[in-house]
């Protein structure tokens, strides 16, 4: 059984209008990856990915996207929330020469992944994308750690100019890599696949969650029946080569298909 | 698989005796795949409803130690893609699916059958006494012997397939109700549905942990309970039984068998065990009969009627 924790907000950062990193005084047992479900009692209770985690708190980098997170948001210092997890499968931990390739809002989680890699001394390069500027997040985090970043917005006005699968195509091409991350919007994901090549990869998916236990069936993923709350939501090459629906569809709250 | 396993259920082979119930892993044909191929031997659909159903909103599920609390609000994609779901699981397989309706009248029980008799489902359950809607429905339907009755009694005029009634634990007497179910023509009854329900409470923001304030208990706290009225049912009727409510092992599964039913439904020690748990049950069973000396599922004895 995991123990649900009631706990006050200890630390709240603004990283870009919209996003938000939530900190907690709380030793959480969680692997890179991995998610836990919080709730405020008011309606809703939600999936965020751990963007950071040391012996005594852990952090959770949120994009203000609904109802529930706009609550979220007006939340201070102190108030309380109640969080229950670490859930689901975590990140393959390399010791070799990764490429980390993230976009938006999803690229925290490569913030707790990249300072357990570097623990492992993996020689980590990570491409950190955004649609501009304004959305580009971590920046500063990520310069302090000891890894090659490369910034990327699609209009230019930070980093590289272009998509972060572009400058992914022409890293691979130049180098050599022995393992890929990628965390981003599944179509993002979608594409970046195609142009992974021999190299193995692990992908952090986004589904509707209710439970997060693995009973209520809301996250499953076609064709395997994965349930991305417990087999995800980081799921290794090997299976994501046999989903049908990676890019094409989701299920919303009804389990009713969405497309893509 | 032990082919000591292999047992009938209305008419249908099936490899192990193990069902996962309404509710568990089942909003898309690939999730009923995945418990299948972890050794379920008949799987059951979400209970569809004639419009798609978000459910309520979270938190829907809450683990304590005697298991959880749930009230999912009866999400469902609606009977048309509920049953695209069920009719794509069953073109690569030919294990038998209950696909399980809820409605509040007769009338919108009678039309979700017209759709469940053009589709590839083997039986048809109806979901009597789903506890976490009270708000938007009141007291569950099978809470009422003559409400079951008017209900199975239209359903099986038009029913071109077995009818299944699932009901409460949550009355007075459930024989009563069990006997009304058989008489209108239920062909079995699929017990216990969630206990209660309960509630738990956040003691920091002095909050009713479920969003719905209110919820079924599953797992193993209320197997005793299950036992019981499985065994009260059985003893009442002659139809065959879905027994089911926190069983989590062989020998759990052996008891409900021994209380009466036929074969059992194993859900929330998904969460208990894993997936696995349909494997490691069957295996348990398997060795039970093996040390007991029951060559066939069948041979091992039920209780003396009350």
């Amino acid at each position: 059984m995991n123990k649900r924790f009631t706990l006050s907000i200890a630390k709240i950062v603004e990283e870009t209008k919209g996003i938000k990193t939530f900190t907690f005084k709380h030793k959480l047992d969680a692997k890179p990856g991995q998610f836990i479900m919080l709730t405020d009692f008011e309606g809703g209770e939600k999936p965020f990915s751990i963007s950071d985690c040391t012996e005594d708190e852990f952090s959770i980098t949120v994009k203000k996207i609904g109802e529930f997170t706009a609550r979220l948001f007006q939340k201070r210092i102190e108030d309380y929330v109640s969080i229950r997890g670490a859930y689901g499968s975590s990140f393959f931990i390399s010791k070799n020469k990764v490429l980390l390739v993230g976009g938006g809002y999803a690229i925290p989680t490569f913030y707790f992944l990249s300072k357990i890699l570097l623990k492992n001394k993996a020689d980590i390069t990570l491409i950190n994308g955004a649609r501009t500027k304004e959305e580009h997040i971590f920046a500063d985090r990520f310069q302090k750690l000891n890894i090659k970043v490369i910034n990327a917005t699609n209009d230019g006005s930070f980093g590289e100019k272009g998509t972060v699968v572009n400058v992914a195509k022409k890293l691979i091409e130049d180098e050599n890599f022995d393992f890929l991350y990628a965390s981003g919007p599944e179509m993002m994901m979608k594409t970046l696949q195609k142009v992974c090549g021999e190299i193995e990869y692990e992908f952090l998916f986004e589904r509707y969650m209710k439970c997060a236990i693995g009973i209520c069936g809301n996250c499953t993923m076609d064709p395997l029946g994965l349930r991305l709350c417990v087999e995800g939501p980081v799921l290794p090459k090997k299976k994501i080569k046999l989903l049908t629906e990676f890019g094409k569809y989701h299920r919303d709250a009804s389990g009713e298909r969405i497309k893509y | 698989m032990s082919d000591k396993l292999k047992t009938k259920f209305l008419g249908k082979t099936i490899k192990s005796p193990l069902v996962l119930p309404a509710g568990i892993m089942d909003m898309s044909f690939s999730g009923l795949n995945y418990a299948v191929q972890n050794g379920a031997g008949i799987v059951t659909s979400k209970s569809l409803t004639l419009e798609p159903r978000m459910g309520h909103k979270g938190p829907v599920v809450a683990e304590f130690e005697g298991g959880l609390l749930n009230c999912m609000g009866l999400c469902n994609p609606g009977i048309e893609d509920g049953l695209a779901e069920i009719n794509q699981f069953k073109k690569h397989s030919d294990i038998p699916v209950i696909v399980s309706v809820f409605a509040t009248n007769i009338l919108d029980f009678l039309k979700l059958t017209k759709y469940v008799n053009k589709s590839k489902a083997d039986f048809l359950e109806l979901n009597l006494s789903c506890p976490n809607v009270f708000d938007e429905f009141g007291i569950p339907l099978s809470a009422s012997k003559e409400k079951v009755g008017e209900i199975i009694s239209a359903v099986k005029k038009i029913s071109k397939l077995p009818i299944i009634a699932k009901l409460s634990p949550n009355v007075y007497d459930i024989s009563e109700i069990a006997l009304s179910a058989e008489s209108a023509g239920a062909d079995a009854l699929c017990l216990i549905n969630t206990v209660g329900p309960g509630m738990l409470i956040d003691t920091k923001m002095v909050k009713p942990v479920l969003f719905n304030k209110f919820g079924g208990l599953s797992g193993p706290c209320i197997k005793p309970i299950a036992l019981k009225l499985i065994y009260q049912t059985y003893s009442a009727v002659n139809i065959p039984i879905i027994g089911m409510g926190g069983v989590k092992s062989g020998e759990d599964a052996v008891e409900m068998l021994m209380a009466g039913a036929t074969v059992i439904g194993v859900g929330t020690a998904v969460y208990c065990r894993g997936i696995e748990v349909f494997n490691k049950i069957n295996d348990e069973i398997t060795k039970f009969m093996k040390e007991e000396n029951y060559k066939k599922l069948s041979e091992i004895p039920k209780l003396k009627k009350l």
